[in-house]
């Protein structure tokens, strides 16, 4: 007698629960570890904004993973689904396809989902999209080189590693290009977005070419090899060295008016956290989300620098 | 004994045999071709460039060769070059308060770098012998651990070495000693070091017997396990040298520090003619082969007759000539 | 392992009359006749004529010529080197030759590949098997045809033709055990009875004995007579004289690639044949025996047991003795002294030298103490053969020429003193030892573990593979180590070796010693009674 009424005093609280966890907002987050600068940053600003959340909205519960390839992201998010019963995800896929199918999955039980950076190749599959701008960091970066050389000169590009992102980023910036008959592109290679290569291919660029007068690097890494090849070969041509992403370092050499590094545009990781603030508050009032929201790539000069430094985040 | 006839000859007749030169065949033939492509490759500071950037991968290639002339493998170099590297990076940052912005604090830098490699390489080496594992699983298990720990310890970001530090560091890759770059320099040096211990020394000759047959090694009363330690310290201890090149170039290490590095080595050694089964294997041939695969990375940059998204393909192509132009030689 | 054995030949003498020639009882077991009926094949003959080989400037075969009569057992003697492995690789089509011509039942062939020989029934068994260890027996007798049902091998089909093939050579094993988990015998069998499946007509045998123990040579012989009635060719090289010369109908001898003479085995002794061999009267094949100098004991092992090999086995050696150990194959012999040298594990064992207790743990240990071991297996523990005839040589003796520099100039005066001392012929300090001949590899091996100046010297099966001529050099070399106050244990499977040898001799069985025989006691007979248990009850020397 005495278990039977323990166990209906218990289901009367299991159920309970349930009920209250219903009206509850439980995110999921899952995004790529943390492996080069931005990934890292990326990681960063989603704890960051986890415990603003928490503060922000008490009862949200907000849930981080990070994976290591596309396959263990889509095992991670059916494994919050299951064992974490969220019913908010925001997403920055490894990769777009293979995780198209495991996130409509989701989508289709009732989760809201919000997908960062990547699109989905089926756009069915998502609430929302939060995204940088990948073309507009060419544009954005084509047009300061133009401006600063006047219209005129020889540069040099080096690119990331052969991909979707670098493809518009590289073809915005050409696009631009096509203006400036003056400026001539000498060459373009890839530097894997690390320094180590771009060390290698700049040596080479500064070998073969005698006058070179700007450099797109395309990202704050392989800027950082530039520099280190630059500085090594002694050349004086060089006017300046266009990055690209907003790594702390590269921001602190715009805010304190380096020669060569005169400006940065910006691929923000800190679109995550907009992802996350824009989704929880839709999800806790009620209120539709903008969609898609696009996190304009900024140039960054001495001027605003400051906004864009955050010396806590590791990129 | 008894009616000796027909003793052997006493005049070792000179060897000369073509398909050992295969490497250095290939490379001067890429030497000429990229002469032909771009002039300014033939240039003294492009040689210097190339070579010095050959001094990472080369120095660990020499260490490399003793543990695959032994019948081993190393595949966790990169991560251990990059972990060796962050390590190094922060204790220095920590010291420079106490010991201040010079020689001391990069010296103790460099010794935890020697000391780390060490140490790795007799883990490496106790859990293959003692242990009995294989080594190529062994080593693809501390490949991973090395590069998650570094990149825990940087946060998935750039551990940065101080300011200050890095100017007083630099020399030891940016500098010159008789117009040589030093990292060249270190690199000929380890070469004939290496070359040295393994034709002239009791170490090298027993590493040589135990990779051509482990069996009759061990009959024949060599340590056959302490001599394996020891080649994977070799490789640790070289590991530690490149690493202390390295350091001053970005002054960085990054989670993408040494990536794939382990490849570019052993594929350097076994251009060089050594045999991955083991057995023999020569010193020279492995610079060489470090060489060839840097120039034609070299070669590709100072030139833009091919698409880059060919690269991987050409470097693959010329890879396959040099392994064609040696073959035979077993 | 010997009770296997046993078995086996207990069942072959029970089965032997079923292939007997006669028809009736070929009739009465119609499906094994059936299955294996190698009368059907036409019998074959073969000529050489003015067979020449190079190998680059240097001409080992000249001009051979003579005749293998068909259905013949036709022996081909020479000292290593002499060229029949040479001659044997030509008619097997695994060489081609320079000049010349082979013919076979009267038409010139042209072998290119061993492929084309077998297709002419002309099959080859090597000295070292060329089974594929890793695979199973039905796979190695199949290998390279092997029978499919539609996309699929019909493994079952195959693992019943096996089991026929294995009956016929007297093997009654399970086809699909693997190779590796044969002993040699077995594996010696398993090639014969792949050959047979392969219709030969012609069978090489190159040392088929080498490496069987009395009671395995004795069902090979009968076998091979089997064979012969059956219409098989069997052309079969040896070392061994008497087995010569009690198994073939005709001889060859070979030397320094030139044919010397072909004669019925009947019109020469074994002593003529020796002599024609080597070229010169040879007188006795063994050393007077000397009695050892002092009846000191220098070493003394005591209650050594090595886990499922040897079992609490004590012994003495005393200083210039030789000690002989004999036993049928997997008696415990090497494997006790493996255990021992602790290349194997051991789970008791108690060790003097000179009355005073030592440690034993690793060859190294033990060769600080001036105890070096040669092992059977010279290919893979004895010698490297990869490696180059100096660096073999100082291998074991390194710190002699580590200043802390390798003087390799040293080295090299080293290796032309001792390739004098050793007689070790036919190579450059520089070329790998594997172009030396059995005999010379085996010189240089015993050259590198005397290098160190060890006092106590373990020699196990030192002349396998090894002609009459290098033996006896061996032999000698023995003698002399002895007389030089060392201490010699020679472990053979040859009992006239070890007769015309040893001072002593332990017998083992089983992984016990079961008898100790004083020169007195030391016969063939004897041996072969404490060897195979009739004899004996566990002793300690």
């Amino acid at each position: 007698m005495k278990t039977i009424l323990r166990s209906l005093v218990m289901l009367g609280a299991l159920l309970m629960m349930a009920a209250l966890a219903q009206n509850k907002v439980v995110m999921g987050v899952s995004i790529p570890a943390a492996d080069h600068g931005w990934t890292a940053g990326i990681v960063y600003w989603a704890n960051q904004t986890k415990g603003e959340l928490e503060k922000m909205y008490p009862g949200i519960q907000v849930i981080v993973k990070t994976a290591k390839d596309a396959s263990e992201q889509a095992n991670q998010i059916q494994d919050l689904y299951t064992v974490n019963k969220i019913n908010t995800l925001v997403i920055l896929p490894y990769e777009s396809a293979p995780l198209t199918k495991p996130v409509a999955a989701l989508k289709a039980k009732g989760v809201f989902v919000t997908v960062v950076d990547r699109g989905l190749t089926d756009p069915n599959a998502q609430n929302a999209y939060v995204a940088g701008d990948n073309p507009g960091l060419g544009k954005v970066s084509g047009e300061y080189v133009a401006k600063q050389l006047g219209g005129k000169g020889n540069i040099v590009i080096l690119r990331g590693i052969p991909t979707v992102i670098d493809n518009q980023r590289y073809d915005a910036f050409m696009a631009v290009m096509k203006n400036y008959p003056g400026i001539k592109v000498l060459d373009a290679k890839y530097a894997n977005w690390n320094r180590d290569d771009g060390f290698k291919v700049m040596q080479d660029f500064l070998t073969r070419f005698k006058q070179i007068d700007a450099v797109w690097a395309q990202d704050d890494d392989i800027a950082v090899g530039v520099l280190k090849a630059m500085d090594e070969a002694k050349r004086t041509d060089i006017k300046f060295v266009l990055g690209g992403a907003g790594m702390k370092e590269m921001i602190k050499k715009v805010m304190d008016g380096d020669k060569l590094i005169t400006a940065d545009v910006t691929y923000p990781p800190r679109m995550i956290q907009n992802a996350m603030m824009l989704t929880a508050e839709s999800r806790v009032k009620g209120t539709a989300m903008k969609t898609p929201t696009i996190i304009p790539s900024v140039l960054v000069t001495k001027d605003n620098a400051k906004e864009y430094y955050f010396p806590d985040s590791p990129f | 004994m008894l009616q000796p006839e027909k003793p052997v000859a006493d005049k070792p007749r000179p060897r000369f045999s073509f398909s050992g030169w295969g490497p250095l065949l290939g490379l001067i033939l890429l030497c000429i071709l990229a002469t032909l492509l771009n002039p300014s490759f033939l240039s003294l500071d492009n040689i210097f460039n190339v070579l010095t950037r050959t001094a990472f991968i080369g120095i660990i290639a020499v260490g490399m060769t003793f543990v695959i002339i032994s019948g081993g493998i190393d595949l966790s170099v990169g991560s251990m070059a990059a972990l060796i590297a962050g390590s190094m990076i922060l204790v220095m940052n920590a010291l420079e308060p106490r010991l201040g912005a010079g020689t001391l604090t990069v010296l103790v830098g460099m010794l935890l770098a020697l000391a780390l490699g060490a140490l790795f390489g007799v883990l490496h080496g106790l859990t293959i012998t003692k242990g009995r594992i294989e080594p190529f699983i062994v080593t693809l298990g501390t490949l991973g651990i090395f590069r998650a720990v570094l990149t825990y310890l940087s946060q998935g970001g750039a551990i940065t070495l101080e300011q200050n530090l890095s100017d007083h560091y630099s020399p030891v890759y940016y500098g010159a000693f008789l117009g040589v770059p030093i990292p060249i320099w270190v690199f000929l040096a380890v070469a004939l070091l290496g070359g040295l211990v393994l034709n002239r020394t009791r170490f090298g000759r027993y590493v040589q017997a135990i990779g051509s047959n482990e069996g009759v090694a061990r009959y024949a009363a060599i340590q056959v396990d302490n001599i394996k330690i020891l080649t994977y310290v070799a490789v640790g201890i070289c590991v530690a040298v490149a690493t202390i090149l390295y350091v001053p170039r970005l002054g960085s290490a990054t989670p993408s520090t040494g990536l794939l590095w382990e490849l570019e080595t052993i594929a350097a050694v076994i251009i060089g003619g050594t045999s991955l089964k083991g057995g023999s294997g020569r010193i020279t041939g492995t610079v060489i082969g470090a060489i060839l695969l840097s120039t034609i990375g070299n070669v590709l940059n100072l030139t833009s007759i091919i698409s880059v998204y060919l690269n991987a393909a050409v470097q693959g192509i010329v890879i396959i000539i040099v392994a064609f132009l040696q073959r035979g030689r077993r | 392992m010997c009770e296997i054995y046993h078995r086996q030949e207990l069942q072959v003498n029970h089965h032997a009359p079923l292939y007997a020639q006669s028809k009736a009882s070929l009739t009465a077991h119609r499906h094994a006749a059936r299955l294996c009926d190698w009368r059907r094949y036409t019998v074959l003959s073969v000529r050489f004529e003015s067979i020449c080989k190079d190998f680059g400037p240097v001409r080992v075969l000249h001009e051979v010529g003579f005749a293998i009569q068909k259905g013949q057992i036709h022996a081909l003697i020479g000292e290593n080197g002499a060229g029949k492995s040479t001659l044997m690789k030509i008619l097997g089509g695994y060489l081609q030759p320079s000049a010349g011509q082979v013919l076979v039942d009267g038409q010139a062939v042209h072998f290119r590949s061993s492929r084309e020989a077998e297709a002419a029934g002309i099959v080859l068994i090597h000295q070292e098997f060329n089974l594929a260890e890793d695979l199973s027996i039905a796979q190695n007798v199949f290998l390279g045809r092997e029978l499919r049902r539609g996309l699929l091998l019909d493994e079952s089909a195959m693992n019943r033709q096996t089991t026929r093939a294995l009956e016929q050579v007297g093997l009654w094993l399970d086809p699909r055990r693997k190779v590796s988990s044969l002993i040699v015998a077995e594996k010696q069998l398993v090639e014969i009875a792949k050959a047979l499946s392969r219709q030969a007509k012609l069978l090489i045998m190159d040392e088929p004995t080498a490496t069987l123990t009395p009671g395995e040579i004795e069902t090979l012989f009968k076998l091979i007579a089997r064979m012969k009635g059956e219409g098989v060719t069997i052309l079969y090289i040896s070392h061994k004289l008497e087995e010569v010369k009690a198994l073939s109908d005709t001889v060859t001898v070979l030397r320094d690639g030139r044919h010397i003479q072909t004669a019925p085995t009947a019109a020469l002794t074994q002593q003529e044949m020796a002599n024609l061999m080597v070229g010169r009267e040879l007188s006795d094949m063994f050393p007077l025996k000397m009695a050892f100098s002092s009846p000191k004991v220098v070493f003394a092992a005591q209650g050594v047991s090595v886990p499922g090999w040897a079992t609490e086995v004590s012994f003495e050696l005393h200083q210039g003795e030789i000690l002989g150990f004999a036993g049928l194959v997997g008696a415990g012999r090497t494997e006790l002294f493996e255990g021992i040298l602790g290349l194997r594990p051991r789970s008791s064992g108690r060790f003097e030298l000179n009355r005073k207790t030592i440690e034993l743990h690793s060859p190294a240990q033990a060769l600080r103490q001036g105890i070096v071991y040669l092992s059977e297996d010279r290919k893979g523990k004895g010698l490297h053969v990869n490696m180059e005839l100096r660096p073999n040589l100082t291998l074991m003796a390194l710190q002699l020429y580590a200043h802390p520099l390798l003087d390799t100039a040293a080295e090299g005066r080293a290796f032309d003193k001792e390739a004098q001392h050793f007689n070790i012929r036919g190579g450059q300090p520089e070329s790998k030892a594997s172009a030396l001949s059995g005999g010379n590899q085996q010189k240089l091996a015993l050259a590198k573990i005397l290098h160190p100046d060890p006092k106590i010297v373990i020699l196990d099966e030192p002349t396998r593979g090894v002609d009459v001529g290098a033996k006896r050099e061996i032999y000698f070399l023995i003698q002399q180590l002895a007389q030089e106050g060392r201490s010699v244990i020679v472990i053979s499977s040859e009992l006239l070796e070890l007769i015309g040898l040893c001072h002593r001799l332990v017998v083992m069985r089983g992984g016990h010693v079961t008898g100790i025989l004083g020169q007195e006691q030391m016969s063939e007979a004897e041996i072969i009674a404490y060897a195979t248990g009739i004899k004996g009850s566990y002793a300690t020397a």
